[in-house]
């Protein structure tokens, strides 16, 4: 069985273990000092062994990434994550991305940020830090186990990054010492090899990452009984997660629209909804930590959503590494035996949850008032318990494969899950637009209710006057529930308009919010625009027999396909625009097609404009063929986004391989026809006609010197193809020292090549030999064009919305060190 | 009562409601056969009929898909999809359709395949076994 294998590089590996394991048990040293300070204040020593464990811990993450990427970079196939999520074409960009393709590598990514995060928590909060840290190390325990990978009591636990390919695998191959020469990897998928697969994993990750910060601080204020003091430092970090997290889901939303073929930008995936649910649960929290710091109202809610959002986080991790969703999502996530583990690992943290909460039931701080209906915290209070509605919906249907898993039951997801939860979130969006309106005019306590409804009414107007254009100009008409949408979007839109306004006029405290509710406004505008009138442009009504199924009117299964064909140089109309392919090339390994976009005016024939669009495909065998990714246009108001589904094959074939030596300048052509001729004959060619025009007795070549007893005549050939285009070719005919050659003509426009091989004087012929090139099947492509209008709404909206969580965090810091000043 | 509480009840009635009416636009898997009865959409699992053509001509038709696959009670049936051919559907382990059926065959909207993931495909593709010298 020992078998020396030639050209392994194992240190690497044994480093990178080392440090997992060191890094596993550098969290549990931490955890359980950290706890022990929190228990035991006045023991000093507690807390710096708790500051020796996490540094240990953050050294050993940086190694293992470290090692990690050293072996990516360095092409060591020997290891099974290599192996599996790179290869030697990979440019090195997307060797970024490849580190956190597998599992393994998106655990590290969560560990990294977790220590980042927990070096900021070290230095920067003070009496907090043992309680905090306690909770950030049990996570960061949990998530080392992750990378383990050794057999403990007969199960796997985690699964190492560094595991060797012959021990991952079983094949007969590993048997020869020599297997590393003559394994293929596996590459990185094609979907990822895209800009943004290097910046939107880190964000999202990033995101879920310091959810476990409000999280952290809402347990250790109920541990530590300091029930009203962490909202003050714990809101700036939930508000933090809260603008990390959406960006990174809007990243991944448009890497999803730019690279991705399923046609969109938001498809109600399992993946996309389980990212989102605690994005909401997050949202509602800070809404109500908020309420709760201005009103004394909703504690109870504040840290119950604060915390939950967390636990949420880990079952949106179940949900996508366990492998349950499985019939449910395009996303081929598979298990890597790890499920019995994500399972303890929420467990664990919703017993914490729910144990601390009932542990200090009866010292939860609570308030016998009653919210007054014209105040701020009371319809905050509303909206929260709306966005926790939402993440229900959400919940309930994404989670049914737990429940039939759980339950054995057999039930399946909606038929149609985007209008399935456009209608329930839909209705949603509508109410939480509509308050984050109109709390915004509401005053915390207590509101003048006159004021309240003199600055409501005015918006109000304007917003509905606004709208009505809007819904005209966007064609948003069709439908009772986009009417309404729009409606909300634009008077969420305005209302915060005129309160950014007013902090112009010195009322800075609520620029951030306003700033990203006009954020929030404009993303929900955009998203419903670009989703409800978006149509496909690429109709295919030509190809479509007007008798299929009888052409019931309505009935999706006869509406006329959506993939457009076009064969090279043959223009189609589409639309407005005339459309042609006219041809592609090829970057390996991708091959890109080009579709020439014109728009024509239809009175004066003129190109109002025109433009080349390239969506390639790479065709990708082990992946599963052609995977095509968009190409699109984009416009200030509509995009035109353009996606190849189906190719000819020749375009995507392998250049032949024959030596420039062995090439006679024939291979190309087909079997030769030979013809007697004279002159004045017409011939016919697969494309067209040729004469015979005459003799050039005259005709010279060059470096060849001719005797005098040499004969050497031209034959003039007119080609007229087809579409009436005039060649002449004029091949030579030599007869030197008594040998004949003949020095042979190439059409190439129309594949053709003549030879002048003989002259017969007994006939009185000519004789030539015409070749033809086989008539190329024209190369042809098969694509679907999507018109999105107002897409830009949505991406402008979410950086709008960033930029006011930026001015928010800012804020509270500053509000919080005010407060600690205050208190010291 | 305060009016806090009321409302708190009465969204949690709204929750309990909007999950049973979830579990009413829930469908279920089914058959050819029970989708030859039941007339309406639904989603039927099975697999590829590998024997048979997989039949795609964007030449003639570039939204006219048609193949043949089994359902889970190994029934065989003819699947017509309004589309142009899902790029990996020969390698798939698994698909689930969604459609329903029109007299013999399946008219498939949607189609959503199990491939074998490339992370836990246990096997190494091997290069034709050549001397490092080339």
């Amino acid at each position: 069985m020992d078998v020396n294998y030639v050209g392994e590089s194992l240190l690497p590996g044994q480093i990178g273990q080392f440090f997992v394991v060191l890094s596993f048990g550098a969290a549990i040293l931490s955890l359980v000092s950290y706890f022990f300070a929190t228990n035991n204040p006045e023991e000093k020593s507690w807390k710096t062994l708790g500051r020796i464990g996490f540094f240990t811990n953050a050294f050993s993450i940086l190694v293992i990434g470290a090692t990690l990427f050293y072996i990516i970079y360095n092409h060591l196939f020997e290891y099974h994550y290599a192996f599996a999520h790179s290869d030697k074409n990979l440019p090195t960009h997307y060797i970024i991305s490849s580190f956190w393709e597998g599992q393994e590598g998106s655990f590290w990514l969560w560990m990294f940020w977790q220590v980042i995060l927990g070096a900021v928590l070290v230095f920067r909060s003070k009496s907090w830090e043992a309680p905090v840290m306690t909770f950030v190390m049990l996570c960061q325990t949990f998530l080392a186990s992750m990378l383990i990978g050794v057999e403990i009591f007969g199960s796997r636990l985690g699964s190492s990054p560094f595991i060797l390919l012959r021990d991952a695998l079983q094949a007969p191959i590993f048997s020869d010492p020599n297997y590393l020469s003559m394994i293929r990897p596996r590459g990185l998928n094609p979907l990822l090899q895209n800009y943004w697969m290097v910046i939107h994993p880190p964000t999202l990750f990033l995101g879920f990452a310091s959810m476990i910060v409000p999280f952290a601080y809402a347990a250790a204020g109920l541990w530590t009984r300091r029930y009203k003091e962490w909202l003050t430092p714990g809101l700036p970090y939930a508000l933090f997660a809260v603008m990390v997290l959406g960006t990174g889901i809007i990243m991944g939303s448009f890497w999803a629209y730019e690279a991705l073929n399923f046609g969109g930008f938001w498809a109600w995936d399992p993946v996309e909804n389980v990212s989102i649910i605690p994005w909401f649960t997050l949202i509602a929290a800070v809404h109500v930590i908020l309420a709760y710091k201005h009103s004394g109202h909703g504690y109870f809610s504040a840290t119950l959503l604060s915390l939950i959002s967390f636990v949420l986080v880990i079952y949106a991790s179940y949900l996508t590494r366990s492998g349950i969703l499985g019939e449910t999502s395009v996303h081929s996530f598979t298990s890597l035996g790890m499920s019995g583990q994500l399972i303890w690992f929420n467990l664990t943290f919703l017993v914490i949850m729910i144990g601390l909460l009932i542990w200090r039931r009866k010292e939860l701080p609570s308030t016998k008032k009653e919210e007054d209906i014209y105040s701020r915290e009371f319809w905050l209070f509303i909206g929260a318990l709306v966005l926790t509605v939402a993440c229900v919906q959400m919940i309930s249907t994404t989670s049914i494969p737990v429940f039939n898993a759980i339950f054995g039951t057999d039930v399946a997801p909606p038929i149609d899950p985007i209008s399935h939860y456009n209608k329930w979130q839909g209705a949603f969006a509508v109410v939480i637009l509509l308050l984050s309106a109109v709390a915004q005019f509401l005053k915390y306590k207590r509101t003048d209710s006159k004021k309240f409804w003199a600055a409501t009414l005015a918006s109000l107007i304007v917003s509905i006057i606004i709208a009505a254009i809007a819904i005209y100009v966007m064609k948003v008409y069709t439908n009772v529930m986009y009417i309404l949408i729009t409606f909300s979007a634009v008077f969420s839109i305005i209302a915060n308009i005129s309160i950014l306004a007013d902090a112009f006029k010195g009322k800075w405290r609520l620029t951030g919010s306003a700033v990203s509710h006009i954020g929030f406004g404009l993303l929900v505008l955009g998203a419903l625009v670009a989703a409800a009138t978006n149509e496909v442009i690429s109709l295919n009504e030509t190809g479509y027999i007007g008798v299929k199924n009888f052409g019931k009117e309505g009935d999706k299964f006869t509406d006329p396909g959506e993939n457009l064909f076009l064969t090279e140089g043959e223009p189609v109309q589409m639309g407005n625009y005339k459309i042609t392919y006219i041809g592609d090339s090829v970057a390996p390994p991708n091959v890109f097609y080009h579709i020439k976009y014109e728009n024509i005016d239809e009175e004066s024939g003129k190109v109002l404009e025109e433009f080349v669009l390239s969506p390639f495909a790479q065709n990708n065998p082990a992946m599963g063929g052609l995977i095509g990714t968009p190409a699109t246009k984009h416009y200030f108001t509509h995009d035109v986004y353009t996606l190849i589904t189906a190719a000819s094959a020749d375009s995507q074939a392998p250049i032949s391989n024959l030596n420039e030596e062995e090439k006679t300048g024939f291979e190309d052509y087909d079997e030769p026809a030979t013809y007697q001729v004279n002159i004045g004959d017409t011939l016919r060619y697969r494309n067209g006609i040729y004469i015979i025009e005459g003799v050039n007795k005259s005709a010279k070549l060059e470096n060849i010197p001719l005797a005098e007893k040499d004969v050497i005549v031209g034959l003039k050939i007119k080609v007229i193809s087809s579409d009436n285009k005039e060649y002449n070719a004029e091949p030579i005919f030599l007869l030197k020292d008594g040998h004949a050659y003949d020095f042979n003509k190439d059409v190439s426009e129309q594949g053709l090549k003549f030879r002048f091989s003989n002259i017969l004087p007994a006939k009185d012929k000519l004789e030539i030999m015409v070749y033809q090139k086989p008539l190329p099947e024209k190369k042809w492509i098969v694509f679907k064009a999507i018109k999105f209008p107002y897409i830009n709404f949505f991406w402008v909206g979410t950086i709008v919305m960033t930029v006011g969580f930026c001015m928010a965090i800012y804020r509270r810091v500053k509000d919080g060190k005010r407060e600690a000043n205050i208190e010291s | 009562m305060k009016k806090s509480s009321i409302i708190l009840m009465a969204i949690i009635a709204l929750a309990i409601a909007m999950i049973l009416v979830i579990y009413t636009d829930s469908s279920t898997y089914s058959t050819f056969k029970e989708a030859k009865e039941k007339k309406t959409e639904l989603y039927v699992v099975g697999v590829l009929n590998k024997e048979k053509k997989l039949d795609y001509d964007p030449v003639k038709d570039a939204n006219l898909f048609t193949f043949y696959m089994y359902d889970n009670d190994s029934t065989e049936c003819k699947i017509v999809f309004n589309g142009s051919k899902p790029q990996d559907i020969e390698r798939s382990e698994q698909i689930v359709l969604t459609g329903k059926m029109e007299g013999d065959q399946f008219h498939a909207t949607k189609i959503l395949m199990k491939c074998p993931s490339k992370y836990n495909q246990d096997q190494v593709e091997v290069i034709e076994a050549t001397t490092a010298s080339l």
